[in-house]
């Protein structure tokens, strides 16, 4: 019996905090604070970030735009190199032809 | 009374539907051609495209005046690896929609030196050229070009030989 009171009676001493137990624990419970800070929810701040959403939904669908563009530009100009480059051809041979029966 | 009716209806709609590009299958050659190119612009994303043509930059902005006012411009390019991987019937094919009245053929250039043939075919509306199509075939080469709407002639001819290629060259294949 006598051991195990030593032990309750050793766990249960009485034990000084360190000194700085108070500012630890104040410290603490400020940072806990500041964290628990409620959102700002004023009516402005929502309206700049649907504004800045909204400006970097348009910006991306403007880019993407421009892309898409300058995509079919070049297809068109493609487009126009091929046809014209046969048309050249056969008119030149038509002028070659004209040209060798006329002279 | 019905019957004419009838036909009133169909004037105005065959007067009121767009003009249209030729029907051509390609599912035969493309299978067999090593490299395709597909250039396929209609009505408003051919607009969409105009819209991006440079004014200051001489060449561009002679295709915007030029293609200003079509409704489509379609251009197909097959290369093959070796001669003969089309074939005369395949080209017929090409031919067989474009038949009088509608479309004319104004140019036909056969060359037995070096195999190329280019076909030129015009379609004529009120106004004057209102379609034009190209068959042009070398040895290990297939083009077809379909251009909707009115188109000068010249003008695109004249562009052939510009963009910084010397006349005589071959364009740019892209796989």
């Amino acid at each position: 019996m006598a051991p195990l009171e030593d032990e309750l009676r050793s766990a249960l001493r009485r034990r000084e905090p360190s000194p700085d137990f108070t500012e630890r624990v104040l410290a603490r419970v400020a940072a806990q604070l500041v964290r628990r800070q409620p959102r700002v929810s004023q009516p402005w701040v929502r309206w700049v970030a649907g504004i800045a959403a909204a400006l970097l939904l348009s910006a991306g669908g403007l880019e993407y735009r421009h892309y898409r563009g300058e995509q079919a530009k070049d297809q068109l100009l493609l487009a126009v190199r091929i046809a014209g480059s046969k048309l050249n051809k056969a008119q030149r041979k038509v002028q070659m032809v004209t040209h060798r029966s006329n002279s | 009374m019905k019957a004419l009716g009838l036909l009133t209806a169909s004037l105005v709609l065959a007067g009121a539907l767009p003009a249209q590009q030729v029907k051509w299958n390609f599912d035969k050659l493309a299978a067999r051609a090593s490299d395709t190119v597909d250039v396929s612009l209609s009505g408003s994303l051919l607009q969409f495209a105009v819209k991006f043509l440079s004014d200051t930059d001489k060449d561009q902005a002679k295709v915007k005046k030029l293609v200003g006012g079509l409704k489509g411009i379609y251009v197909k390019t097959f290369e093959f690896k070796k001669p003969g991987e089309y074939s005369a019937a395949d080209v017929e094919s090409f031919r067989a929609p474009l038949h009088p009245p509608e479309w004319e053929r104004i140019v036909g250039v056969h060359s037995t030196e070096d195999g190329e043939n280019v076909e030129v075919y015009i379609k004529s509306d009120a106004k004057g050229i209102g379609g034009l199509a190209i068959i042009a075939t070398e040895p290990k080469e297939l083009t077809l070009v379909n251009i909707v709407g009115a188109i000068d002639l010249d003008a695109l001819s004249e562009l052939g030989g510009q963009f910084g290629i010397p006349e005589g060259l071959e364009v740019d294949k892209k796989k």
